[in-house]
């Protein structure tokens, strides 16, 4: 598991502050302290995508794809993958932990497991298209509920037709809110011609004052 | 139903209902438990199947048939439950119905939002629902061994039918949650299950060390149902792949380990359970005899008393410490957290927990300190108090096997306590006094403990459950008797073959130099025999008298942990030298943690705690805020400082609590601050309250995931006049605007400040909120010029 220490930084509100060695260290501890104990969970099936009035369903499912954004981005799509990836509930107990005894840990170990599960969904990302270009398919960029108009609740359907809980025990809470808190889930399209839908990054979301957002580079 | 438990035959069970359920054209995604209704005779027809393969028990389609799987399936659970039985009970002829309980589907508190009582409820449902047609339960596929607890508790407090538990390990031997199986066994077999083991997840073959785990401890049989292999993704979908005839051969070995109820999971068919059934004709069930242990267990970790010397943190325990009693008339939760956190990291392995305070409401201070406690550190506890009604709500709501603090030979205390130690499967300290007091000789305090044993035994608990404490007297004022008490041990020891457990720092009370007492009586007693001492683990003198003990006494091999012990100190000293003094300001600037409050206890001596407070933090806190809002400094760089000021401020209400006794006296306001129900980001919260605290405020923080109601009355008791509340989601920001109602509703003059990531000005405007805080500064800004601090 690849923790980009760029990506932790931005999570946290870094603009190129000048950092200590105290904090550099903690930085580096929590890092490798996330890769200890994350259990890393993920699962994913590939569907056929037949469209309809009512949105996109995927063949053999009861999951409906609903909404303008997801539309396009699987415009072209002829199947998708619905994957789920999770760090498993160490990694919530550790933030818990930390928030309680040490803040400043428990801020910085937040934002790495953060940056731990994006770059899981990146290498689970990799697989989903290795096994597409085996099918002969390009895949699109990963997509996942709350994104555009995505519908959130679609996350409670997605972990049920999954057994995302049985299998690598993350859940949806009433507030569709998935615990682990560390988790994902998203779906990939995967069409015939390469793919020239617009990479959903964060660079093109509407909220432009978003701290978070990544428009510049730190070093 | 006493085919269930003969000892000479296997009980063979059915295999998986999903897969079979595909197969004649259930969906994925869609709800299995609905063909009990749309297709009663696909389900039947699975049942009998099963039978003809010689299954002698079939499971009920009702996995999920809870109400929160069912929820929006237009189904209820009374009506998918009671047709699931008609169906099996038709189908079954003379074989046995178990009925089916999966898991929830969603994480208990603390990580998710289910409670404890909610599960329950839902349990108990499936249960009243389904248990008037079924031959035992079957509460299966759990992966946390808290939602099993609340599971058997409903499947006993609602029917009297047998209870068969299992749960799904991943390779690592642990289950998703992170329980063993000896912390599994150890909980489960005292909550007194009929029969437990292991299914789903695995294959037969990564089955077998689990198993034999489980098998090391279990003394009520055991069931295997493994699914058909490992799943292997084929075009896309998931399938399982072991043959039958391969499958039956790993049941038979799993059988021969001493497995005698089996079955099979995911995966598996009639034709699974056929070469099942043949593979085991003909052999024998084995029930492998297993040594009874004394362990306490949390969730994820077993203590054994008797093996090693197992240290018992006292500190959780508001006798004769001031600030503890503060945090807990202030309902200071995380003042607790941190005691239970730095006993662990001084070495405790158990906790002993008390609240007991006459001006407080000690059930609800108890179960609230136990949940959190639980959900952040892992060691087994030790519930202590007086009243049996307080235990009884804390062993009912505990995630693991607790230790109860205590009962003694008093008939009245052993009637009460016993029936506790059962129902939830306790161990239980035993003090050698009775309705006479404490007698003098050390036969006579054995005689005591024979008896409470016996009377344990009356109530069917094991003798290995009952920890002896034969009582510490203080050499000032009764010299004579201490050696008593070490003899006393002894010979409960010997005689009895208990474990034994002392609260040793009574023994020097009212003498200088207590530690020299302490330690040199905690060794004299481990000398004797004690196992698990009640020390204050925070004691340096106690625990290095425990590592040496432990190299003496060739317990700690090669004296690895006594070496690395001595290495480590020597470090720490190193450190410490390179410090330097050095200014107030520059501290929380820096972050300088921990050297805050050794500065700040120096100012005391010449200055007044409000002084330091108004000449020193704020200043050096609007610093800090201003190189935070220039970006000359990052988030974790402020929270740094912010943690340091928090530490400084500390010292300051240590020095006024010694000096002047009650409150903290430098409050500039109340803030009652909470996560919204359903939410449960904390985080951006718990920066708002260090920064508040800094500011002076006195913060009531009532966590995550927070009913309406709890605000509302928190809001009221303490008469705050401001409210913070935090929600991270579109989904939660709903109950955030049905508190705002309601705490206009009760509470008329408050004044709400809210904040979150999906929020805006206009966003909190609309559901009701007087302020809008973008970030933690900007509620810091809110509330001192709310409270005229600026």
């Amino acid at each position: 598991m690849n923790i980009d220490k760029k990506e932790v930084l931005r999570y946290l509100g870094y603009r190129g502050q000048k950092i200590d060695d105290s904090l550099a260290g903690l930085l580096d501890e929590c890092v490798s302290e996330v890769r200890t104990v994350s259990n890393l969970g993920f699962t994913y099936e590939i569907y056929d995508i037949e469209g309809n009035e009512e949105g996109l369903c995927l063949k053999g499912t009861t999951l409906i794809l609903r909404g303008r954004d997801i539309h396009s981005n699987l415009a072209k799509a002829e199947k998708c993958a619905v994957m789920a990836v999770t760090l498993g509930l160490e990694v919530d107990r550790r933030i818990d932990f930390y928030t309680r005894a040490d803040l400043t840990k428990g801020l910085i170990f937040d934002a790495c497991a953060t940056a731990a599960v994006e770059s899981c969904c990146d290498i689970v990302q990799e697989e989903i298209k290795a096994r597409a270009k085996i099918m002969g398919l390009e895949t699109t960029s990963r997509f996942s509920p709350g994104y555009g108009d995505f519908y959130i609740g679609i996350q409670k359907e997605i972990v049920r037709a999954l057994k995302t809980y049985e299998k690598i025990g993350l859940s949806v809470n009433e507030s569709s809110i998935m615990i682990p808190r560390k988790s994902v889930t998203a779906i990939i399209g995967m069409q015939n011609e390469g793919c020239d839908t617009v990479e959903c990054k964060c660079g093109s979301c509407e909220d432009k004052y978003c701290s978070y957002r990544r428009d510049r580079d730190y070093e | 139903m006493n085919k269930l438990f003969k000892n000479d035959e296997f009980l063979i069970f059915d295999g998986s209902m999903g897969v079979l359920l595909q197969k004649y054209g259930l969906k994925i995604g869609e709800l299995p438990e609905s063909y009990n209704i749309k297709y009663p005779e696909i389900v039947s027809n699975i049942h009998k199947s099963y039978i003809a393969a010689g299954a002698d028990v079939i499971i009920t389609n009702t996995f999920g048939a809870s109400r929160y799987k069912l929820k929006d399936s237009g189904y209820g659970v009374g009506e998918i439950v009671k047709s699931s039985l008609d169906i099996a009970r038709k189908a079954a002829g003379d074989k046995l119905i178990a009925l089916d309980i999966g898991p929830i589907g969603q994480l208990m508190e603390p990580y998710g939002t289910l409670s404890f009582q909610d599960a329950y409820d839902a349990f108990a449902e499936q249960i009243v629902e389904g248990a008037y047609a079924a031959d035992m339960i079957l509460i299966e596929t759990m992966s946390d061994i808290y939602e099993v607890k609340a599971a058997v508790l409903a499947a006993k407090e609602n029917s009297s039918l047998p209870v068969i538990c299992t749960m799904t390990f991943q390779a690592d031997g642990r289950t998703l949650t992170g329980t063993d199986p000896i912390t599994m066994v150890n909980i489960l077999s005292h909550l007194g299950v009929d029969a437990l083991g292991v299914n789903c997840s695995l294959g037969p073959k990564e089955m077998i060390p689990v198993l034999a785990e489980i098998l090391k401890y279990s003394s009520v049989p055991v069931i295997v149902q493994p699914n058909a292999g490992l799943p292997a993704l084929v075009d896309g979908k998931t399938i399982f792949n072991i043959s039958p005839e391969s499958f039956g051969k790993y049941m038979a070995e799993m059988a021969g380990m001493g497995a005698s109820m089996l079955g099979g999971c995911c995966g598996t068919n009639p034709d699974h359970i056929r070469a099942l059934k043949e593979a085991v004709t003909g052999l024998k069930p084995k029930r492998p005899r297993v040594e009874k242990l004394t362990a306490a267990s949390s969730a994820t970790a077993t203590a054994v008393i008797g093996e090693g010397i197992k240290i018992i943190g006292e500190r959780i325990n508001p006798t004769g410490k001031v600030k503890l009693k503060e945090a807990l008339k202030n309902d200071d939760m995380d003042y607790l957290l941190k005691e239970a956190i730095a006993q662990r990291d001084a070495g405790a392995h158990i906790l002993d927990v008390n609240v007991g305070l006459p001006e407080i409401d000690e059930k609800e201070i108890m179960v609230k300190a136990v949940k959190q406690i639980q959900g952040i550190v892992n060691l087994p506890l030790q519930l202590d108090s007086t009243n049996p009604d307080v235990i009884e709500a804390a062993a009912r709501i505990y995630n693991g096997r607790p230790i109860i603090n205590s009962v003694n030979g008093e008939k009245k205390t052993m009637d009460k306590i016993f029936p506790i130690v059962k129902k939830y499967g306790c161990l239980v300290v035993a003090l050698t006094l009775d309705e006479k007091g404490i007698p003098e000789k050390a036969e006579d305090r054995l005689k005591i403990a024979e008896r409470i044993v016996r009377r344990a035994e009356e109530f069917g608990i094991d003798r290995e459950d009952i920890i002896v404490d034969c009582l510490v007297l203080t050499a000032s004022a009764q010299q004579k008797e201490v050696q008593e008490t070490i003899k006393a041990a002894a010979l409960v020891k010997e005689r009895l073959g208990l474990r034994t457990t002392l609260g040793v720092s009574n023994v020097s009370f009212g003498l200088p130099d207590r530690e020299l007492l302490n330690r040199t009586f905690l060794t004299m007693a481990l000398a004797s025999g004690l196992d698990a001492p009640i020390i204050n683990p925070m004691a340096e003198d106690m625990m290095n008298a425990i590592k040496a003990y432990n190299v003496l006494r060739n317990i700690d091999k090669d004296a690895k942990e006594y070496i690395a012990s001595r290495s480590s100190t020597t470090v720490s000293t190193a450190v410490k030298e390179k410090e330097t003094v050095r200014d107030l300001t520059k501290i929380i600037i820096d972050g300088m943690k921990e050297e805050a409050a050794p500065m700040v206890r120096q100012l005391l001596s010449n200055h007044e705690g409000i002084d330091i407070v108004d000449n020193y933090l704020i200043p050096a806190l609007d610093i800090v805020g201003q190189k935070y809002e220039s970006g000359e400094i990052f988030l974790p760089q402020l929270i740094q400082s912010a943690e340091t000021v928090k530490n400084a401020f500390n010292a300051i209400k240590e020095h006024i609590l010694q000096n002047a006794g009650e409150g903290s006296g430098v409050s500039k306001g109340k803030v009652v601050i909470a996560t919204v129900k359903g939410d449960i980001h904390d985080i951006g919260k718990n920066i708002v309250k260090i920064l508040l605290e800094n500011y002076g405020f006195q913060v009531f923080d009532l966590g995550k995931d927070v009913e309406t109601e709890e605000i509302v009355k928190k809001v009221r008791r303490e008469k705050a006049a401001l409210v913070g509340l935090s929600a991270l989601m579109t989904t939660t920001v709903k109950s955030m605007e049905e508190t705002i109602k309601a705490l206009r509703k009760h509470c008329p003059d408050i004044r709400v400040m809210v904040g979150g990531a999906v929020l805006n000005a206009d966003y909190a405007k609309m559901i009701g909120a007087d302020f809008y805080g973008k970030d933690a500064r900007e509620a810091v800004k809110i509330t001192r010029k709310f409270y005229g601090c600026e």
